[in-house]
């Protein structure tokens, strides 16, 4: 059996470095970083869609809407993620902490992701190419419950995003074509606090 | 018509460290690139699901301005339309120009669009209209112009950049 890997990565300073990038649109109106186009829209905005389009198909199309959801996040979160963990901020930041690779990028990337508003959420298991657990604390996916329980847990964004962590982590060379690489892994969630839960739980594994 | 001096965009990020949440004026907000938006937009798409999309980005950003508006006295229609437009470019949406706009009518066009020069970078060209955030944003700006409520405008694309056009053009027509 495989021992989970830990990081003497300085979590907090990152956090505490990164929370203070702030983005503006240019004179086109577009926000250009990290090989992307990025948009800053209300969170409210992606969680209505996404929770409207899966409360309004028939049952037997649940399962594939949402898979098109996390994906549309698995294929954001290894583009995008690939581009920050190559950008000149992560290279003054964090890649001064980075010794063991790639798991010291995987624990920087989730202090990334929590920094920037995505998911309050850290790595709790890590078994080098094989499986990750990730925990979140607080994640705007979870509002869209405000009252009760989710019968369904509805955290799409980070299951994507996980999938395409350990994709970047283990699954070769990145390709900007996503014709390799992409979908190597992939992720279930297993507890949500839209679920009652106290905390979001998410198990990565090899696809 | 006249052009004073337009009303400028003051948007204020917080950040919530406790949370680990992001504001801008209040509004809880979040990065996303355009692999996102494409592929929601195509997922709206072949759900045939559109309306969907477009009538929540409508009701999204309807709330933002309204809100906007409200706690800044902005109260002239020019100085609304100013202000939707600059924030419009400060998310990241776009440029966006309102070449008329009355009551009942509006021509919107866009010189840049994120959705579909992220649709175009992702894919290419594509056969039809896919910006039906963008669409619903407009929906929603022209409401909250004049203090309407959500619904009160219909939006129709009538060229797209992602077809190749050098801008996106919207019509406007009261429901």
């Amino acid at each position: 059996m495989s021992a989970t890997v830990t990081t003497t990565l300085n979590r907090d300073k990152v956090i505490a470095d990164m929370s203070k990038i702030q983005v503006r649109g240019d004179e086109r109106g577009i926000i250009e970083g990290f090989n992307v186009f990025v948009t800053q829209l209300p969170a409210k905005f992606w969680n209505s869609f996404a929770d409207r389009l899966v409360s309004k198909v028939e049952p037997a199309m649940i399962e594939p809407t949402e898979y098109l959801l996390v994906n549309a996040a698995h294929e954001c979160g290894y583009h995008t993620g690939y581009g920050i963990i190559t950008s000149d901020e992560w290279n003054a930041i964090v890649q001064p902490m980075v010794s063991n690779v790639p798991e010291d990028i995987l624990h920087g990337a989730y202090a990334v992701f929590t920094a920037w508003g995505w998911a309050k959420s850290e790595i709790v298991e890590l078994i080098p190419g094989e499986k990750m657990v990730v925990r979140a604390y607080d994640y705007y996916e979870a509002d869209v419950v405000t009252h009760g329980q989710s019968s369904r847990p509805s955290a799409y964004m980070i299951r994507g995003v996980s999938a395409a962590f350990m994709d970047l982590a283990y699954g070769g060379q990145y390709d900007p074509t996503g014709k390799t690489g992409l979908r190597t892994f992939k992720c279930e969630q297993t507890k949500g606090i839209e679920c009652g839960d106290d905390y979001g739980e998410f198990v990565v594994t090899r696809a | 018509m006249s052009q004073a001096t337009q009303a400028t965009l003051n948007l204020k990020h917080q950040f919530d460290a406790s949370r680990m949440r992001h504001y801008l004026n209040g509004q809880l907000s979040v990065l996303h690139c355009h692999h996102y938006a494409s592929l929601y937009t195509q997922l709206a798409v072949d759900a045939e699901e559109t309306v969907l999309l477009a009538r929540t980005s409508e009701e999204s950003f309807h709330g933002v301005l309204a809100d906007y508006f409200d706690k800044n006295d902005v109260e002239s229609v020019d100085d609304r339309v100013a202000v939707a437009c600059q924030y419009y470019a400060a998310v990241g949406l776009g440029k966006m120009v309102v070449r008329c706009l009355g009551n009942d009518s509006a021509e919107v066009v866009l010189e840049n669009s994120h959705v579909d020069e992220g649709w175009a970078k992702k894919w290419g060209k594509f056969d039809r209209p896919v910006n039906h955030i963008g669409r619903g944003y407009i929906a929603g700006m022209c409401a909250a112009v004049w203090g309407k409520p959500v619904g009160t405008y219909q939006v129709r694309e009538t060229q797209s950049i992602v077809q190749g056009a050098p801008q996106s053009c919207f019509k406007v027509y009261k429901a």
